[in-house]
């Protein structure tokens, strides 16, 4: 065996593992695979509207559950990748809310400022709330970020330039100087979804992802791998509020109008946290199946409002019972199963290539 | 070569009992020394110390020739130490070649450029990659890179942390009872890489064992406590005939 390089400066030209290749290799091709995939749900996205039923307030009510996707997705990477609970995301829905629509509103901008503005300032108290919360966790982390929901609620019931529950009445969205209709709206929300979805992908397969997900699995192990608690703690809270403060942003746009009878409903946070449970909050596409879950549900059971919120329980408690992944682990598994499989004959077969 | 590691009369007790009494060590660059002392001494509570695992009431920890009271486990690690633990702490949901990978987290570089996958930090990546499968091959871990270690056997296990904190790319080294629980085969494998390790890659070592043999065999240098405090220190021809540690080692039940 050659002499390994061991201090930081001298080896960084090791050369790449030609024996690991062949696994490698084949990585590269389920990454190919998932991303025809993604491909293909883009393109359904993208064909939705085009059905002749989809139109008007059902495309608004499709636009919901795209925001509602994203909005879990934020609580995902915080939940799922980095193992804090958080039960007040509803407070940073409302924090991209108001921060688009009073721009908007109130200094003209262009919706993608209001949105990229969104996600700054939601991402910042984000960061804020993690410093303040860094001894917090288990249930006093879940009670906490409760207790910033209702905080938020509190300010936007009461802070006058919120206008309360008389609400903000917005002006039509423009986006580059253009009025966008329905279909526009649509689709800037589309474009929005993909970017973050992309963004949370990148993010759990690089250096970073890593460090959260240790965080996550073993503080012991993340310590000793010289994982900063703090800063990635803040980091993961940062990121997390900046994908729902988004998701606020398009919320308010939607229907032009912001409310606190709306952003003061602590329930909210809770329906989020419980789309991501469900459609489980480790897995990329998780919040997409939680998210449909959530925001159909009431609307399959039309006249069975109140009912709805049973079944909501009910299937929350089958999930963490049967499927405590996720639904989304339930529908992947076979197809994860097989691939860690191949992967792990053509790992074990490269100690016997050596020898042959 | 010059002192690496040193610690001045560290005190630390859990309610009445006092783990470490005025502890003292000195670790030489480039040696492999060894601590040794019976169940209950206080090994492991110095090891989560000098790591900055343990907070402790008195005394001085200098790593590299800096005072690191005031350090955290992340600083030390960055300093270039690194550690395993008696009880292995893995990700034990993620697979092999995952958790070296974590172990080499201070080379991703700004965690903003890394999330972001801007090209410099995709290179670092590959590195990152590259190193970690080298250091799985050397502890011949090569074909369980895809397995979750969850899965792995105990022995494995011991190993996919040596190589976490290899893949750290330390220049120290601090192993606690790494070959707890090994067959023979294994023993005498951990005996060859800590030599390798040391000889080849320059890491100090400072190793825990309850081993003899291999304590006696690898260390250049023992230490041996008792009670939380210093009983004796010596060559391992030293310590062997040391009357005071004879003693402490018969008073003990065969663990
Ligand atoms: N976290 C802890 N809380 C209370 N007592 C502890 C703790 N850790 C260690 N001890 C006690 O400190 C003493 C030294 O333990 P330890 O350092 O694990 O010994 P060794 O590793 O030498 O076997 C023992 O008496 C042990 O019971
Ligand atoms: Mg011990």
């Amino acid at each position: 065996m050659s002499k390994v390089p061991i201090t930081k400066a001298a080896s960084n030209n090791l050369e790449s593992s030609p024996k690991y290749a062949p696994v490698r290799a084949l990585k590269q091709r389920y990454t190919r695979q998932n991303l025809i995939a993604v491909a293909i749900l883009v393109a359904l996205a993208i064909l939705i509207p085009l059905l002749p039923q989809v139109k008007g307030w059902m495309l608004s009510q499709v636009s919901l559950v795209i925001i509602y996707i994203i909005a879990a997705m934020g609580v995902a990477v915080l939940v799922g990748f980095t193992g804090l609970v958080s039960v007040g995301h509803g407070g940073f829905l409302a924090i991209g809310a108001y921060t688009s629509a009073l721009l908007t509103k109130y200094f003209g901008v262009d919706l993608i400022i209001g949105l990229i503005s969104a996600m700054f300032v939601s991402a910042f108290l984000g960061a804020l709330l993690a410093v303040v919360f860094v001894r917090l966790s288990g249930a006093f982390m879940a009670i906490g970020t409760l207790g910033f929901a209702f905080f938020v609620g509190t300010v936007v019931n009461n802070v006058s330039i919120f206008e309360g529950r008389d609400g903000i009445f917005l002006d039509n969205n423009v986006i580059l100087g253009i009025r966008i209709e329905d279909f526009g709206f649509y689709y800037t929300s589309v474009a929005s979804l993909l970017l973050v979805t992309l963004a949370v992908y990148c993010l759990v397969n690089s250096g970073t992802g890593r460090a959260f997900m240790a965080l996550r699995d073993s503080e012991n192990a993340a310590k000793a791998s010289g994982v900063n608690r703090l800063l990635y703690r803040v980091l993961a809270f940062a990121i997390s509020a900046g994908i729902t403060g988004i998701a606020g942003a398009l919320n308010a746009h939607v229907v032009n109008y912001v409310s606190a009878e709306v952003y003061a409903d602590i329930w909210y946070s809770v329906d989020i946290l419980i789309a991501v449970v469900v459609g489980g909050p480790a897995i990329l596409f998780g919040p997409y199946l939680g998210g449909i879950f959530v925001v159909m549900l009431p609307f399959f059971l039309e006249r069975l409002a109140d009912f709805s919120f049973i079944l909501k329980g009910v299937v929350l408690i089958a999930v963490l019972r049967f499927a405590p992944a996720g639904v989304g682990e339930l529908i992947l598994r076979p197809l994860r199963i097989a691939r860690r499989r191949k992967l792990r004959s053509v790992a074990a077969g490269l100690r016997e290539s050596e020898v042959g | 070569m010059g002192e690496h590691l040193r610690c001045q009369d560290i005190q630390v007790s859990f309610g009445g009992v006092r783990a470490c009494n005025n502890l003292s060590l000195t670790v030489p660059r480039g040696k492999i020394i060894g601590l040794i002392g019976p169940n209950g001494a206080g090994k492991t509570t110095l090891f989560n110390v000098l790591s900055r695992f343990q907070s402790y009431d008195a005394g001085d920890v200098y790593f590299e020739g800096k005072l690191a009271n005031d350090r955290m486990p992340h600083h030390m690690v960055s300093m270039g130490m690194a550690r395993t633990f008696q009880n292995i702490n893995l990700f034990k949901d993620q697979t092999t070649l995952q958790n070296i990978m974590t172990g080499a987290h201070g080379q991703i570089g700004n965690p903003i450029s890394a999330m972001c996958w801007l090209p410099a930090a995709r290179r670092r990546e590959r590195q990152i990659e590259d190193y970690a499968i080298h250091v799985a091959d050397m502890l011949n871990l090569t074909p369980e890179l895809e397995n979750e270690v969850g899965n792995l056997p105990y022995g494995h296990q011991k190993r996919v942390e040596l190589a976490r904190a290899l893949a750290s790319r330390p220049s120290m080294l601090l192993l606690d009872e790494p070959v707890a629980g090994c067959n023979d085969s294994e023993t005498q494998e951990l005996k060859e890489l800590v030599f390798k390790v040391n000889r080849e890659m320059g890491v100090t070592v400072l190793l825990v064992e309850h081993d003899m043999s291999m304590v006696m065999e690898v260390c250049d240098f023992i230490y041996v406590i008792n009670f939380g405090a210093n009983l004796a220190m010596g060559t391992p021809g030293e310590v062997r005939a040391n009357k005071d540690v004879i003693a402490a080692y018969l008073g003990e039940d065969d663990d």
